[in-house]
């Protein structure tokens, strides 16, 4: 129990009026960007690290970790009265949400995500209080050939799930790395795809990849189809669930949290499965199967759930291991390190305090978020009513003032804008963006890792397979390879057989 | 929504052979995945000759070890999605069409960009983002008027005040001090 220990030395730490304030200020920004259609928790994230960099890291990770927390809640009240979800994870509680809120149920299904948040959200930070310093100790024994595995899993499970098909998530995935090498070799010295322009030599700032493939393709997309019409239903009674609703609500609750850590926290890959899969185990067990795709309130409570615990269980490999595998926690992991902090077993040893701290802080963010979004649910909803010119004008001018203020040059600007028209292509294309920003942040970790391994074995590769931990994650990682390979073959051929077997009957 | 896809058996005759499966391919995307794809050959092209040319260096793994593969697969993923695109084109629809000229809307857009990146030095934070809120609102469809000023000055003063005044992010000022 010596994590409790620590827990209670994190809230001493986290309840100082500045820490306090830091993370309602966290909760509140990561609310209204969850709301506001088009813009994420990672792109606010990304904004906020140049501006944020005199702060004491305490600081800054509380208020990160307050909108990654927010950006989930103000999400679902998006996809509820919307039916644009603000953040992609949210898109199944879209589905029964906003079926609700035209049924004028509004009120009892932002209840239920709020509540649904708040119990998988604290469950969640309970969960990674205890299971994170576990991993972090079974992690220490981690040399490079194991990171380089870890890494090659997170590759494949992110570029497999994080968009339509693999071969585009790899395509993106590649378009992260590639840039990510864009610079000096830190090891060698040699400049890198830089074609002779020194302002490429530093290379190319997160925060404005970022920015550009989430900010400007979104804007310059509205460009190409029009801003659309979008009814936002309206929101008038207060929240309350009636009782049938919690009775109906509360299981749901904790089955999606039990789907959602476990998934979440594996190295392998976001909020969005464990979410479908939530949707699907509650239209299933449901006494009310007539009421799905027409407003179920388990429809709304089970995905909600599952995606707030899944986003604390993103932090177990990003904390322990150093492994993100989620857009925000990639960005998250860039903003660690910009205080001179790498994620891994390392920093629960090296930086106890900081991590228990922001550990504590979790938990006060969540009631916070319980205070802000259930009471104070109109106030957000009214959100909803600035006009999508008015939002995205307003998210190119953060977008411009993030990316001056991570560079500060006008090629900056300008690479900004060549990498949102990149962006642009990549939307067109249905390409997801995310795995670009995972390999931006971890290529050059596994690089640098790669290296260090075939140096130690002066370079011979089979130092890569040289545990049985190491050989089970490739192992993986070619099954993650080869499954959605084979799947639709075998899927194919049986249809065939079956259909032949008719054929031969009739 | 639904309710079109159910009607449609009863409607015309299949113009084409093949009808659009229930996750039929709009042209739009097929056609940027293979530009996309084209994209990622030139730039595999680019990554093997970059590092190809790098220098041996002492180390025992070089600086070329890790973008020599990473340009191998640029170049057969990109070509991957070539090919895929080629195969999808002909089952391809026609997705939901573009608003009226589309493409000046964003090369109008990329303009303002630039123009902001170019003038900001020289007039300042507030009135170039100012200019950068009213030409995109406008782009993106705002109805003409002050009103849109008013909240493009509104958010460029309030955020010069907040992160030039406040927190201390030294922002271009212009000849006039904002």
């Amino acid at each position: 129990m010596d994590q409790l220990g620590l827990l209670l030395e994190g809230f001493a730490g986290a309840l100082t009026p500045e820490h306090l304030m830091w993370a309602l200020i966290g909760v509140t920004i990561g609310t209204a960007v969850g709301v506001l259609p088009g813009i994420g928790p990672a792109l606010t994230v990304a904004l906020l690290l140049p501006i944020t960099f005199r702060l004491e890291p305490s600081s800054a990770l509380i208020l990160f970790a307050g909108i990654y927390y927010g950006g989930m809640y103000g999400g679902s009240t998006t996809s509820i009265l919307l039916n644009t979800p603000g953040e992609s994870a949210s898109m199944i509680s879209a589905l029964e949400g906003n079926k609700m809120a035209r049924a004028g149920r509004a009120a009892a299904a932002l209840s239920t995500a709020a509540l649904g948040s708040f119990v998988a959200g604290t469950i969640g930070t309970v969960a990674l209080t205890f299971l994170a310093p576990v991993v972090a100790d079974f992690a220490t024994g981690f040399g490079p050939p194991e990171y380089v595995a870890l890494m090659a899993v997170a590759f494949v499970t992110v570029s497999a799930l994080l968009g339509p098909n693999l071969l585009k998530g790899v395509a993106s995935l590649l378009v992260g790395v590639t840039i990510g090498l864009i610079g000096i070799d830190s090891q060698t010295g040699q400049p890198r795809l830089t074609f002779g322009v020194d302002a490429l030599l530093d290379g190319i700032d997160v925060v404005i990849v970022v920015v550009a493939l989430f900010a400007l393709s979104e804007a310059f997309g509205h460009l190409l189809t029009g801003t659309g019409h979008s009814t936002v239903q309206p929101l008038r009674e207060r929240l309350m669930l009636s009782r049938s609703d919690f009775r109906r609500s509360w299981p749901a609750w904790l089955r999606g949290t039990a789907l959602g850590f476990p998934i979440g926290s594996l190295p392998a890959g976001g909020a969005e499965v464990p979410t479908f899969l939530s949707y699907s185990v509650e239209k299933k067990l449901t006494r009310h199967p007539e009421e799905f795709g027409h407003g179920a309130i388990e429809g709304v409570a089970g995905p909600e759930s599952a995606n707030n615990a899944a986003a604390a269980g993103v932090l177990v490999p990003l904390l322990t291991i150093g492994l993100p595998t989620s857009a925000t926690a990639a960005v998250i992991l860039t903003a660690f390190q910009s205080y001179g902090l790498q994620p891994g077993p390392q920093l629960f040893t090296e930086s106890g305090p900081l991590v228990w701290t922001l550990i504590a802080s979790l938990y006060v963010g969540n009631v916070m978020l319980l205070v802000l979004n259930l009471p104070l649910a109109r106030v957000w909803a009214r959100l909803l009513q600035i006009p999508a010119y008015g939002i995205y004008a307003g998210v190119l001018v953060f977008a411009t003032l993030g990316a001056f203020a991570a560079g500060g040059t006008t090629v900056d600007l300008l690479v900004l804008c060549g990498l949102g028209l990149l962006g642009l292509l990549m939307r067109q294309a249905g390409v997801p963006v995310a795995p670009a920003v995972v390999g931006l942040i971890l290529g050059p970790i596994a690089e640098q890792q790669l290296r260090r391994a075939l140096t130690l074995s002066e370079g011979d590769p089979s130092i890569l397979v040289s545990s049985p931990i190491t050989v089970f994650l490739w192992v993986v990682v070619a099954l993650a390879l080869l499954i959605p390979v084979v799947l639709p073959v075998a899927r194919k051929r049986r249809r065939a057989l079956v259909n032949v077997g008719d054929g031969e009957e009739s | 929504m639904s309710d079109a896809t159910t009607s449609r058996e009863t409607a015309q005759p299949a113009p084409d052979p093949t009808p659009p499966a229930p996750g039929s391919v709009d042209r739009g995307t097929v056609l940027a995945s293979a530009a996309f794809g084209a994209l990622m050959l030139v730039a595999a092209v680019l990554v093997i000759v970059d590092a190809v040319r790098l220098p041996d260096t002492t180390a025992v793994v070089g600086p070329a070890a890790v973008p020599l593969p990473v340009g191998v697969l640029l170049g057969a993923v990109g070509a991957g999605l070539l090919v895929d695109s080629r195969l999808k084109l002909r089952v391809a629809v026609s997705g939901p069409p573009w608003q009226s000229r589309a493409g000046l809307r964003v090369l109008a857009l990329v303009a303002a960009l630039v123009a902001f990146a170019l003038l900001l030095p020289l007039l300042g934070y507030v009135v170039t983002a100012t200019a950068l809120f009213v030409a995109a609102a406008l782009l993106l469809g705002a109805p003409r008027g002050w009103q849109v000023v008013a909240y493009g000055w509104a958010l460029a003063a309030t955020v010069f005040l907040v992160f030039d005044r406040l927190i201390g992010l030294t922002l271009p000022a212009g000849p006039w001090g904002f």
